[in-house]
C-alpha cells in the first residue's frame, strides 16, 4: 500500500531524525512528507506542533532543511507555511526546491487564489505544487483545483488540525474519487494511523499520509531510551502491508 | 474578494477556513446594510456597553505640561473597561445572525476576552477564551472575570505562550469546529474581512471624538493612540483616515530596550513584510521568516505583528509611528492619575506618554487628543509592584494568610 509518511528533520534531534528517515525509507513508504518547522504551526494539532517547536530548539534553519532533504532518496514532498516561503521569497524558494530534488511543495496558507507566485514558479521550475483542500470544501473552491491541472492533489479527510482519529466512510471517500476524477493523484490524509485505514483510503487515493503517529513513535522510542530506527520501521511496514 | 490595504491585508488561510470566511464576508456585508442590525447594536452600545464615553478635558494636564491643549477620550469607562467591547458586541450580534450559538476567542491582556464574554452572557452565547499561560499569569483578576461571566478559559502552553499563541489555538478550534462557532478575532488583523469587520466597530469611537470636538468648535491638532494589532488606533483614527489632517501617531511598545525580545515595535524599520496567522503585514522576524519573541509590560501590546491597515497607513505616511518604553507608560499612569483623577491602561498609557511629549513641545493654541482605550483597574498587580513593591508584598502575604 503507498504511504507517504511524514517527518521532521532536526526532531528530536538532528541525528535522529536521520535515522527516522532511514526507517521511512527501509520500511517502504513510497513518498517522505518533510515537514519544514515554523513558529506558528496553526494547522497542526498538539503533536506535530510539539516536534516542529522542538527541532526549532535543535537548531533548524532553511538552509539546514534543504541539507537534509538532499540525503533522502525516497521522493519528497516538502510542507511548510506560507511564513517561511514568503520569507525566503516564492522564487527563490520553490528554485531551492527543485535544486534539492523536492517532488513536490505542500504550502496549505498559500492556497490556490492567494498564492503568490507559487504555482507558476513550481511551472518554472518543474516543482508540484499540491493545491490542499479540505473535505467540505464547496464546489468552487474543488472546480478551482481542478482548473489547476496539478499532478498531485492534497486531501484532508476531515476538518479541523492533524493528530484527531478520523473514520472513513462514504462521505470521505467519495471526496477522494471527486479529487481524483480528472487523473490528479490524490494523497489523502488527517488522522490516519492504522492499516485499516491505510488501506481503505489507499483503494480510492493514490497514497495515504500518515503524520502525528510517526510523531507518536518518535516520542515512545525516546522514552524507552531506544532509537527510533526500530519502531519507525515497523510502524511504516505495518502501515504498507494489506492487514490480514 | 479584495480585503487589501496597499500590499497588507489578504485572507492567507488554509482551504479548511476558507469557507468559514466566505460566509462570514458575505454575512458582514450584508449586516451593515439592514437598519435591524444596526438598531439591535445602537441598543446595546446605549444600555449595555455605555456610550457615549466622554471626551475630558485635561485641564490640569495642560497646565502642567505648558503646551498644547490636551483632550482623553475616556473609552476605558466602557462597560468591562476597554474599547475590546464595541468589537466583541458587534460580532456577537453577528454570530448571532449566522445561526452560531458558540463562541470562541483569544486574548492578552484579557480585556478582549473580558468583553467577549461579558457580552455572550448577556446574549446567551457558549463562550471560550483562549489565553496564554504567561499572560494568565500576569492578567489574574481578568480570568476571575471571565468565569464569573460563564466563559471556559483555556491555558494556551504551546510557544511564547502569550497572545500570537493563543491567536494559533483559536485557528485550531475554529478549523474543527466553523459549522457552530464563531471566531471573534479582538484586533484589527488576521484573515480579512476581520480587519474591515472590527475598524467598522470600533469606528464608533472616532465618530464621538469628532462630534464632540464638534460640539465644542475644537479642530484637533493630532491624535493619538497606542497600537498593538492595533483595533483601539484604527477606530480612533478612522473619521480621518482619508483627510490629511490631523496628524494621527501610534505608539508601540518599546518594551525595555531594542534587542530582539525585548520590544514590540515593528514600524520604522524592525518589523518585515511577511505571511503570518492568515494575513500579510509588517512583523517581528528572523531571517528565515519564524516569528520572534516580543516584550511588554503591557500584555496588550506584546503581539509581533500589526494590523494590515495601519501597516499600509504607516507605508503612506499617514500615520506616525513613536514608541513609548514600560518604564515610561508607568510614568504616564501615575501624571494621569495625580493630575486628573484617571488611571490608564498600561497598554493606552503608552499613547498616554507621547501625548504628554506632543503636548509639552507644541503651542497652546493646538489640540492634542489621546485615547484612554482601556482603564488600569486590571493592572493592580503590575502597577502596585512596580511603584509601591514593599507594601504591595506586604498586603498580599496577608491575603495569602487568611
Amino acid at each position: 500500500m503507498n504511504v507517504m509518511a511524514h517527518m521532521i528533520p532536526f526532531f528530536p534531534d538532528l541525528e535522529r531524525s536521520r535515522r527516522v528517515a532511514a526507517a521511512l525509507h527501509d520500511g517502504g513508504a513510497a513518498y517522505i512528507e518533510v515537514q519544514f518547522p515554523y513558529s506558528d504551526p496553526t494547522a497542526d494539532g498538539p503533536a506535530i506542533q510539539g516536534a516542529t517547536a522542538r527541532a526549532l530548539t535543535q537548531g533548524f534553519t532553511v538552509d539546514r532543511g534543504w541539507e537534509f532533504v538532499a540525503t533522502l532518496s525516497a521522493p519528497v514532498f516538502l510542507m511548510s507555511y506560507a511564513g517561511l516561503v514568503y520569507a525566503r521569497g516564492v522564487d527563490r524558494f520553490v528554485a531551492a526546491a527543485a535544486e534539492h530534488g523536492v517532488e513536490g511543495l505542500i504550502v496549505p496558507d498559500l492556497p490556490i487564489d492567494s498564492d503568490e507566485g507559487l504555482f507558476a514558479a513550481g511551472e518554472r521550475y518543474g516543482v508540484n505544487i499540491l493545491p490542499v483542500i479540505a473535505l467540505g470544501a464547496s464546489p468552487d473552491r474543488i472546480a478551482l483545483v481542478h482548473r489547476t491541472r496539478s499532478r498531485y492533489i492534497y486531501a484532508s479527510l476531515r476538518r479541523g488540525i492533524t493528530g484527531t482519529h478520523t473514520t472513513i466512510g462514504e462521505e470521505n471517500i467519495s471526496f477522494i474519487s471527486e479529487l481524483g476524477s480528472q487523473g490528479a493523484r490524490v494523497l489523502a490524509g488527517f488522522g490516519i494511523s492504522t492499516a485499516e485505514q491505510v488501506q481503505a483510503v489507499t483503494a480510492h487515493a493514490h497514497a495515504a499520509v500518515i503524520g502525528s503517529a510517526y510523531v507518536r513513535a518518535v516520542l515512545e522510542a525516546e522514552q524507552r531510551d531506544q532509537d527510533p530506527y526500530q519502531s519507525v520501521l515497523e510502524l511504516t511496514r505495518q502501515l504498507t502491508q494489506v492487514p490480514g | 474578494m479584495n480585503g487589501y490595504f496597499g500590499e497588507f491585508g489578504g485572507r492567507y488561510v488554509a482551504e479548511v477556513l476558507r469557507g468559514p470566511l466566505d460566509e462570514l464576508d458575505q454575512g458582514f456585508n450584508e449586516a451593515v446594510r439592514d437598519s435591524e442590525f444596526w438598531a439591535a447594536l445602537g441598543q446595546l452600545r446605549d444600555e449595555f456597553i455605555g456610550r457615549p464615553t466622554p471626551l475630558l478635558y485635561a485641564a490640569n494636564s495642560t497646565a502642567a505640561l505648558g503646551g498644547a491643549q490636551l483632550y482623553i477620550k475616556l473609552e476605558g469607562l466602557a462597560n468591562t473597561g476597554a474599547h475590546k467591547i464595541n468589537n466583541a458586541v458587534g460580532q456577537a450580534l453577528l454570530a448571532q445572525r449566522l445561526g452560531k450559538h458558540r463562541i470562541i476567542a483569544e486574548t492578552g491582556a484579557g480585556q478582549h476576552g473580558l468583553a467577549t464574554a461579558a457580552i455572550c452572557a448577556k446574549l446567551g452565547l457558549e463562550c471560550t477564551i483562549y489565553m496564554g499561560e504567561v499572560d494568565i499569569a500576569r492578567q489574574r483578576p481578568n480570568v476571575f472575570m471571565m468565569e464569573l461571566f460563564g466563559a471556559t478559559v483555556v491555558p494556551v502552553t504551546s510557544g511564547a505562550r502569550t497572545l500570537k499563541d493563543a491567536v494559533n489555538e483559536a485557528l485550531r478550534d475554529w478549523a474543527a469546529s466553523c459549522d457552530t462557532t464563531h471566531y471573534i478575532i479582538g484586533s484589527a488583523l488576521g484573515p480579512s474581512p476581520y480587519p474591515d469587520m472590527v475598524r467598522e466597530f470600533q469606528s464608533v469611537v472616532g465618530k464621538e471624538v469628532e462630534a464632540q470636538l464638534q460640539g465644542r468648535g475644537i479642530t484637533p491638532t493630532v491624535l493619538v493612540a497606542c497600537v498593538g494589532g492595533g483595533s483601539n488606533a484604527i477606530g480612533f483614527f478612522s473619521p480621518w483616515l482619508e483627510r490629511s489632517a490631523p496628524r494621527l501617531v501610534g505608539v508601540e511598545a518599546g518594551g525595555r530596550g531594542s534587542l530582539t525580545g525585548e520590544h514590540a515595535a515593528r514600524m520604522n524599520g524592525l518589523g518585515r513584510t511577511g505571511i503570518v496567522q492568515g494575513y500579510k503585514s509588517l512583523f517581528l522576524l528572523d531571517d528565515d521568516g519564524q516569528v520572534q519573541e516580543t516584550h511588554s509590560v503591557s500584555a496588550g501590546l506584546d503581539y509581533p505583528g500589526i494590523g494590515p491597515q495601519l501597516a499600509s497607513l504607516g507605508a503612506s505616511g499617514r500615520v506616525e509611528y513613536l514608541r513609548a518604553t514600560d518604564r515610561q507608560a508607568l510614568e504616564a499612569v501615575q501624571f494621569f492619575a495625580r493630575n486628573e483623577g484617571v488611571v490608564f491602561a498600561l497598554e493606552s498609557a503608552h499613547g498616554g506618554y507621547q501625548a504628554m511629549q506632543l503636548a509639552r513641545s507644541l503651542p497652546p493654541d493646538q489640540v492634542v487628543v489621546v485615547n484612554m482605550s482601556g482603564r488600569g483597574d486590571k493592572d493592580l498587580f503590575i502597577t502596585a509592584r512596580e511603584l509601591t513593591p514593599g507594601p504591595w508584598r506586604e498586603y498580599l502575604l496577608s491575603e495569602a494568610e487568611q
